[in-house]
């Protein structure tokens, strides 16, 4: 089983080395063949383990294997060691299975890209990067892959570096990343100290009696860095800015990194390392009050979006935020039975977008779109399914786990009452803006602008087969893949993680019953707002925009926190450096050199007469020093 | 033991000392000088085991083997640096090789 699980993690960066290696020898298409390819090869291993898994009794699922000592100093040792159990090859499945889709669908994305090669290596690279995140038997090779998905992440969003903005969102999400990598690693200090090991078994029944028990400061503080990473990484506020900017990557790459795996390492990292969340409620119950925070400022600034990534980045935000309060409040099959979810229907309205903007030639502005359902029946038809997914209408796959979240949230207390309700506001806002979306997209038939659309598709069809098979297996993911758990009918996700991470209770009976018909009451309550708004071209929507200017505003600035961090951290660093370089630089460091350089050089030169190069003048001078030596010793005895 | 005694030993390795030191300093060619070098580390050679003898210990024999290893790297460097420079068809003359006066 192990075996299955290290070809998994290698196979990507096979791939990796071989594109690499192999130059323009091979062509840009076989390069994403061998790319996917690879992808394919890990999932078909990560179904092997999983099968090999499934044969075991629950108790016994878990079994590790190191192929080498990576980090040795002092007593520490780091092996580069594999874990397979329920929870990494929960993640292995979605991470390949998606993944497989995503870069087969992306051969026909990026055909006639100029640096296509370079495009598919770092999208298996990501894979690899991303398998070694969710695969790491021990916290150390975790944050390894941890840091690398970031690189990769970085490397995939300034993947047109002729575009400046393009740069500038790849800075960004990398400096943003690295605070939360920077918290990431001083907790993985804390539990170096204190336990003097990473590996998660020893770390997690060490922990209670090593960082002196529930709620002590060292836990909290080792919560608090966890927390930190896991925020950062997933884009929940206050580390959320990266998010939209990173949509400036190619579409597929918004599709995997940022929407299907990538974004939700956050939500694998708490549910892996809950034995330490546990430790500290107070910190577990800020990651799903951040969660909730997060679904209802992401959804209410998807309203004013007009770019169509980005409505859809704001949306992964607040699904996101659905799986922060699933696993913030212990129900973590909820959330991670979302995050799998998400990632089918994610994925998919991200690549019908991708359809939607190829075919438009790279238009992303959705005002100028526009009665697309008739140019684009099929895409139309999935992404719709993709939409009413994510806008938890049954029996699609996101009813199902968001509802598995809601059903956990009211057993969980007061605190879990009150992130019912944000969720249950959040749910409206997401039926309402993606149903803007759809709507303005698709089904207004006002802007129909058939001549913006690209010429390779004219003759064909909509996308090129290999775009939308992949897109269409998603769909009918994003239909069926929400049976695997059905709230008081049958739990097999929460099953599944149980012996890593065990799960609070859901809700039963009519409590359960009470939750749902809200939730899908608020629903179709926004799915009806939004027909009501955006269905056919009217004056309202302007109007209530003229209503509420400053909300408006406010909303379309994402409530100004990049111009927040602009003015609390950018600005003043700019000034501190304009005031260094003109007081000291200029005056007194600049100026000194120059002096300082001249002086050395003068006295050198003098210095340097002395080196005659002849040598028997040294021979001289050696032999003459010698005899004054011996003479002086004479005298001295 | 009989023989000569320590300072008949000595005075023979201070001339041979001196001979090498004169011939390091007067002669030109780089070859000479060499041949000079190398009577200045057998003359210490000598001292050393004579003093051995005198002592009855190993010590100075011991040395005089690391001096003859050095001398024998030595020379090989030395005569290697001889034969580039005459294929470069430099001067063999000490005085003339100043090239790395500063």
């Amino acid at each position: 089983m192990t075996a299955a699980a290290w070809i998994c993690l290698f196979a990507p960066a096979a791939a990796v080395l071989a594109i690499a290696l192999a130059g323009d020898r091979i062509t840009r298409r076989q390069a994403g063949y061998l790319a996917a390819g690879s992808t394919f090869v890990s999932f078909v291993c990560a179904v092997v383990c999983f099968v090999l898994l499934l044969g075991k009794d629950p108790d016994a699922r878990s079994e590790s294997s190191t192929l080498w000592t990576w980090l040795s100093a002092g007593d520490l040792r780091f092996g580069f060691t594999v874990l397979v159990d329920p929870l990494s090859v929960f993640m292995m499945l979605v991470v390949s299975g998606v993944g497989f889709l995503i870069l087969t669908y992306a051969i026909g994305y990026m055909a006639g890209d100029v640096e296509e090669r370079r495009y598919h290596a770092y999208k298996a690279l990501f894979v690899f990067s991303m398998l070694l995140l969710v695969q790491a038997g021990n916290l150390l090779l975790l944050l390894a892959g941890w840091g690398m998905v970031g690189l990769s992440s970085y490397l995939l969003i300034n993947f047109w570096h002729q575009r400046e903005t393009a740069v500038a969102a790849g800075k960004k999400a990398f400096v943003m990343n690295a605070i939360g990598d920077a918290t990431f690693a001083l907790a993985l200090f804390i539990l170096i100290q204190k336990t003097g090991s990473l590996d998660f078994g020893t770390v997690f029944s060490k922990a209670d009696e090593a960082l002196g028990g529930q709620s002590s400061t060292l836990a909290v503080l080792v919560a608090l860095g966890l927390l930190g990473g896991a925020v950062a990484k997933s884009a929940q506020i206050p580390l959320h800015t990266w998010l939209p900017d990173a949509m400036e990557g190619p579409t597929p790459v918004s599709a995997l990194i940022h929407a299907a795996t990538m974004v939700t390492a956050g939500v694998y990292l708490i549910a892996r390392t809950n034995p330490l969340f546990e430790l500290a409620p107070a910190i577990q119950d800020l990651a799903g009050i951040l969660g909730g925070v997060t679904i209802v400022f992401a959804g209410l600034v998807a309203l004013v979006q007009t770019d169509i990534k980005r409505v859809i980045a704001y949306s992964t935000m607040s699904q996101i935020g659905y799986m922060f309060v699933g696993v913030g409040l212990g129900a973590y099959g909820s959330g991670l039975f979302h995050l799998m979810t998400h990632a089918f229907f994610k994925a998919l309205l991200f690549m019908a977008a991708g359809v939607v903007i190829h075919a438009l030639a790279g238009e992303q502005d959705i005002r100028k779109m526009g009665g697309l359902g008739r140019e684009l029946p099929w895409t139309t038809r999935l992404f719709v399914i993709g939409a009413l997914a994510l806008a938890a209408i049954p029996p699609f796959a996101g009813f199902f786990s968001k509802d598995s979240i809601l059903a956990s949230a009211v057993e969980a207390g007061t605190l879990g009452w009150i992130l019912w309700g944000v969720a249950v506001v959040g749910a409206f806002l997401t039926a309402l803006y993606t149903f803007r979306l759809v709507f303005i997209v698709f089904g207004r038939d006002t802007h129909p602008r058939p001549e913006t659309r690209a010429e390779i598709h004219k003759e064909r069809w909509e996308g090129p087969v290999v775009m939308m098979w992949p897109v269409a297996v998603l769909a009918v993911l994003s239909i069926v893949g929400g049976f695997i758990q059905v709230p008081t009918l049958w739990d097999l996700v929460n099953e599944w993680i149980d012996p890593v991470a065990e799960s609070i209770d859901e809700a039963s009976g009519a409590l359960a019953l009470f939750s749902t018909l809200v939730a899908l009451a608020v629903a179709l309550l926004g799915v009806w707002l939004a027909a009501e708004l955006y269905r056919r071209p009217s004056e309202r929507p302007e109007r209530i925009r003229a209503r509420l200017p400053r909300t408006t505003r406010a909303l379309e600035h994402k409530l100004y926190f990049d111009e927040v961090y602009d003015a609390t951290f950018y600005e003043p660093s700019v000034e501190t450096a304009v005031f260094l370089k003109d007081n000291v630089e200029d005056p007194f460091v600049l100026a000194l050199p120059g002096e300082l350089g001249g002086a050395t050089r003068r006295s050198s030169t003098r210095v340097a007469g002395l080196q005659t190069g002849a040598v028997r003048l040294y021979v001289l001078a050696v032999a003459l020093g010698l005899a004054a030596l011996a003479v002086a010793f004479l005298i001295a005895s | 033991m009989s023989g000569p005694g320590i300072a008949s030993y000595l005075i023979v390795s201070v001339v041979l000392f001196a001979i090498g030191a004169f011939g390091v300093l007067v002669r030109r060619s780089p070859l000479i000088v060499l041949l000079a070098l190398e009577l200045m580390l057998n003359a210490g050679n000598l001292a050393l085991i004579a003093f051995a003898r005198q002592t009855g210990t190993e010590d100075g024999q011991i040395f005089a083997l690391a001096v003859m290893v050095v001398a024998a790297s030595e020379a090989v460097v030395g005569l290697g640096f001889i034969v580039a420079m005459s294929r470069l068809k430099a001067d063999l003359d000490v005085d003339k090789l100043t090239s790395l006066r500063g």
